[in-house]
């Protein structure tokens, strides 16, 4: 008899906060093996990243982008897809949502607004849709090498046609016009629309995927192709249309990141955010509660090593380790029952 | 979780009336590692020699900063007390004047940036001119009357620099030729290793770059028995001793302690600050064993030439790679002029873009 | 002909550092793991080859250093995909995440510094500036052939690729597919690791942090492009070592040519060897790749 979901969710939760503890218990461990004193060390997060409105802030804004990149790889993993492409679907939702901010002058905030978000979805839904199509090949392999290609797309059109005359010495294009920047709320901070882009997204997803037949459709796919293909659902489309959707969302990332933060288009737009969104769905295990608070742990973390390496002069490099430790750690299951030893 | 809060609340308490009070707080990120024998080390050094000199300054110090992060931790320097900012990499100047705009109380300076507020202001060495006199070097110094230049970017301080060397080289030698190449990277080893090959191999003897390290250039020069010149440290200078004829180091002088000074006594003006070698940000190196009297003797006699404003290395007319005028006769380019620089000049082969 | 030749020499020596990881990866896979955390092995090989070069000015030491570190973490990356039933991508990312980041921290002393670095021995005659190598550009590409060998043309290696193709399979047939795996992911340590560590001392003579520059993705892709062979992914690996040469010869040439477009040759030339030999990729490809294995041993 399968468990009642109220049970499955307290499950959930319960494993979700031990997950979150353990981090933070490997956070500390390591602080100390790195000669660091954890407890200060903490008290310095705490203090600036979480207990100051500014700090916690910022490591909201951190968080938008693995929001929407999570969900990105959420979405095909329900399809029992694996999505490592989120960079390049970052990217060339970049790149297209710039060309739209860039290219139709004289529209009204909401108008452009809303057509770069199109754009943006557009661009990382067709880099998603390439390695769904390629059906045979591996997924994990063709989105692997799509983002290698995406950067040397975006580098080409930064360097070359799309550069910036007046700028001459750098690589970047002209800055989007006010109609066509993310509004910010929270006047002193940088808290911007991709934030509740993200929440909504994640709401939509939570919903959508539990609660309506799509998601069972595709949980379906996900769990038995065969079962559902003999059941009459269009499994190849499913999978194309997953890795679409999840591209589409790694694509507003993108072109949030740019036009929220950035202003413009240059070839540093992403430390990584598809490959952390990738680590928050893990850990989430495609949860949307558990996307949401592992987007901010993920982001917290990240914006710690910023801190510490100001206050504790550790390296930003040590952030990396973590993340590593972290993952080990919980890919190690250590409390699960019934596997091997 | 109660009482984790009063602790954090008294350790701040307590942290804050412990604390002896710096004169002034003073904090710089940059985009890579403090120890690269180059740009990035540049900065850190002189932001070294500002606490040397001062010693009741306290130094607040990131580095691998992305830009797009730049914004955050400039925030988080400036709760801690910052008063002088040094976001220290081209790509932060936007980031900082976001940030600038928000803390009217705080100064910046931004190295190599062109825009002004009136709490950011701008340095930067007049590399170009300076390189002018590398170019000088090599064109007495090659055999082939063939000298290379590898960049990171073709940015226009980078082509700037090429076109000093190159014309620095043809004022002495106007058979050289310069061959012009761009690793799509500021850092990149391998690509710079192959760089420097495939100039050699086209027969350069001497190398210079605008790189944020020349390490590799320097070995793969030394393995060649090719001559280089070093820029932006000084520092590479042993990593082939032989083959160095001289090169550059970017060493902001007494700068950042003249900035901290004035912000203490509350003269700061923004401006664009542009020095070169009379001012001490830069310093040409000592020479290399294999560099003959004679050359030696040409080079600090343009030298000086350069410092006491008689030489303008820019001077028109100057022609592009197609042959158009693009500094005309009679007027020269000053240090002001150097982002403009989006051609190279006749007598060079490779690309701008 | 000598731009042909100076090109040639060039193609060799870059495709030396990626075709370490390529060959260990093809192993890798051939027992159905994917690895994507070859970056991170690379960047902890280059990192501590290059500092243990320089504490003992010896560059073998370096080395084997290297691939000591190199064997030991994608044990780990092993045990858990074998022993604990791990995602296989989840693994390869932590040990990327790993690599990356302990490399930048072992490495931080040694930035800007000179290390002992390996000498190097012409083919072609001691006055030639074209091909002189050092012994593990050699090395490299006789080592191909060995493993197409082993893989190929001995039983351990086709009982190593029987557990590539169903390890259930295999497992009844008396091979131990953990043994196997771990066997496997040995090799692809040392082999990525060794990568890394001629990268940093065969080739830019110094240690930068991500100075690997993606070839472990990169890798990745070769192991594609060559199908699982490692006499193709001796191809692979000149026509990615080419492409990184050709860019720069002709620039200094004067042929204005951007360098984003020529550093995309290889992932489209491996998108277009998917896309053209695609139908038969599925039959190629080891079967299990991938998928996690929850057998009894």
């Amino acid at each position: 008899m399968p468990k009642p979901n109220i049970i499955r969710f307290w499950h959930g939760l319960l494993r979700l906060l031990v997950t979150v503890v353990v981090i933070l218990g490997i956070f500390g461990l390591f602080l100390w093996l790195m000669g660091r004193d954890p407890i200060k060390s903490y008290r310095d997060t705490f203090r600036l990243n979480l207990l100051n409105p500014r700090g916690l802030a910022e490591v909201v804004v951190r968080m938008s982008p693995l929001l929407l990149t999570a969900l990105g790889v959420a979405i095909p993993f329900r399809a029992g897809l694996i999505n490592v492409g989120a960079e390049g679907q970052f990217m060339m939702g970049a790149l297209l949502g710039t060309w739209v901010a860039l290219n139709l002058p004289g529209l009204s905030q909401s108008l452009h607004l809303l057509l770069v978000i199109l754009a943006g979805m557009l661009g990382g839904a067709v880099w998603g849709a390439i390695p769904g199509a390629l059906g045979w090949a591996n997924e994990t392999i063709t989105t692997l090498l799509l983002n290698y290609l995406a950067p040397l797309v975006v580098g080409y059109f930064v360097f070359g046609p799309w550069r910036a005359p007046e700028l001459a010495m750098y690589p970047q294009t002209p800055e989007f016009p006010p109609s066509a920047r993310f509004p910010m709320f929270f006047p002193g901070t940088r808290m911007h629309l991709g934030f509740f882009l993200g929440l909504f997204f994640l709401l939509a997803y939570g919903y959508l995927i539990s609660r309506s037949r799509w998601g069972l459709e595709l949980r379906a796919v996900g769990g038995n192709p065969e079962a559902a293909r003999r059941l009459g659902i269009p499994v190849e489309r499913w999978i194309v249309g997953a890795m679409v959707l999840g591209g589409a969302l790694a694509g507003l990332a993108g072109i949030a990141e740019v036009a929220a933060i950035h202003g413009r288009l240059k070839m540093a737009i992403s430390p990584g955010y598809g490959f952390m969104g990738f680590l928050v769905n893990w850990l989430a295990f495609a949860n949307p509660i558990g996307i949401l608070i592992m987007s901010f742990l993920v982001a917290f973390i990240a914006s710690s090593g910023f801190t510490l390496q100001l206050t504790q002069r550790l390296p930003y490099a040590a952030v990396n380790v973590l993340m590593a430790l972290i993952l080990f750690t919980v890919l190690a299951k250590p409390f699960a029952k019934g596997v091997r030893r | 979780m109660k009482r984790v809060f009063l602790g954090v609340l008294l350790a701040a308490i307590g942290g804050w009336a412990l604390a002896a009070e710096p004169c002034l707080v003073v904090g710089m990120i940059i985009g890579g590692t403090k120890d690269d024998a180059g740009y990035n080390q540049s900065q850190y050094e002189a932001l070294m020699a500002l606490k040397e000199k001062m010693p009741c300054v306290e130094i607040l110090f990131a580095e691998n900063v992305p830009e797009g992060e730049a914004e955050a931790v400039l925030e988080s320097m400036i709760q801690q007390g910052a008063k002088l900012l040094f976001p220290a990499g081209f790509g932060y100047m936007f980031p900082a004047l976001n940030v600038a705009k928000r803390h009217p109380d705080v100064i910046f300076m931004h190295p190599g940036g062109y825009m002004l507020a009136d709490n950011f202001g701008t340095y930067f060495s007049n590399v170009q001119f300076a390189y002018y006199l590398l170019g000088v070097a090599a064109g007495l110094m090659t055999k082939t009357n063939k000298i290379g230049f590898i960049g990171g970017m073709p940015i226009a301080f980078v082509l700037g620099n090429c076109n000093a060397f190159h014309l620095g080289a043809r004022a002495v030698n106007p058979n050289v030729t310069t061959y012009f190449v761009v690793t799509g990277a500021w850092l990149d080893r391998a690509k710079e290793v192959a760089a420097t090959q495939a100039l050699i191999q086209q027969g350069c003897d001497v190398i210079g770059s605008h790189l944020d390290s020349p390490i590799a250039v320097a070995q793969t020069c030394c393995e060649a028995e090719v001559f280089f010149v070093g820029y932006p440290s000084l520092a590479v200078q042993k990593f082939c001793p032989e083959y160095w004829i001289t090169g550059l180091g970017l060493t902001w002088g007494d700068f950042f302690v003249e900035i901290a000074q004035q912000v203490l006594a509350g003269t700061w003006q923004p401006a664009h600050v542009r020095r070169g070698i009379e001012a001490g940000f830069i310093t040409l190196g000592e020479f290399g064993p294999k560099v003959p009297e004679e050359v030696k003797k040409v080079v600090l006699e343009y030298k000086a030439r350069l410092i006491s404003g008689e030489l303008q290395p820019f001077a028109g007319p100057i022609r592009d790679q197609a042959g158009n005028v693009r500094i005309p006769e009679g007027t020269a380019w000053g240090p002001l002029d150097m982002g403009k620089f989006d051609w190279l000049a006749e007598g060079i082969v490779g690309s701008p873009k | 002909m000598s731009w042909f030749l100076s090109w040639l020499s060039g193609a060799i020596l870059y495709a030396a550092p990626i075709l370490y990881p390529t060959l260990g990866e093809v192993v890798g896979q051939r027992t159905g793991m994917v690895n994507l955390g070859l970056e991170g092995l690379m960047l902890l090989g280059a990192s501590i080859s290059f500092a243990v070069s320089f504490l003992t000015q010896n560059a073998w030491v370096g080395i084997l250093a290297a691939a000591g570190a190199g064997l030991t973490a994608n044990f780990v990356y092993a045990w858990l995909v074998v022993h604990r039933n791990a995602s296989q991508l989840a693994a390869g990312l932590a040990l990327m995440f790993f690599g990356i980041g302990m490399s930048a921290l072992i490495g931080k002393p040694y930035v800007g510094q000179m290390a002992a670095y390996l000498p190097k021995y012409p083919l072609l005659g001691p006055k030639s500036l074209v091909f002189r190598y050092d012994i593990l550009v050699y090395f490299a590409f006789a080592l191909a052939p060995l493993v197409w060998f082993f893989l190929f043309r001995t039983s351990f290696g086709l009982k190593l690729r029987a557990v590539g193709e169903s390890p259930a399979i295999a497992y009844a047939a008396g091979v131990s597919p953990a043994f196997m795996r771990y066997f496997a992911a040995a090799f692809t340590g040392v082999m990525a690791a060794v990568g890394g560590a001629h990268l940093a001392l065969g080739i830019a003579g110094t240690w930068s942090e991500g100075m690997t520059a993606g070839r472990g993705f990169i890798a990745i892709a070769l192991v594609i492009f060559s199908r699982w062979n490692p006499l193709r992914a001796i191809i692979g690996a000149l026509v990615f070592g080419g492409a990184v040469v050709l860019q720069l010869q002709l620039q200094a040439q004067g042929i204005g040519v951007s360098a984003f477009l020529m550093d995309m040759i290889p992932y489209v030339l491996t998108v277009l060897v998917l896309l053209v030999w695609g139908r038969g990729v599925r039959y190629v490809a080891p079967a299990s790749l991938g998928r996690v294995y929850f057998g009894t041993e």
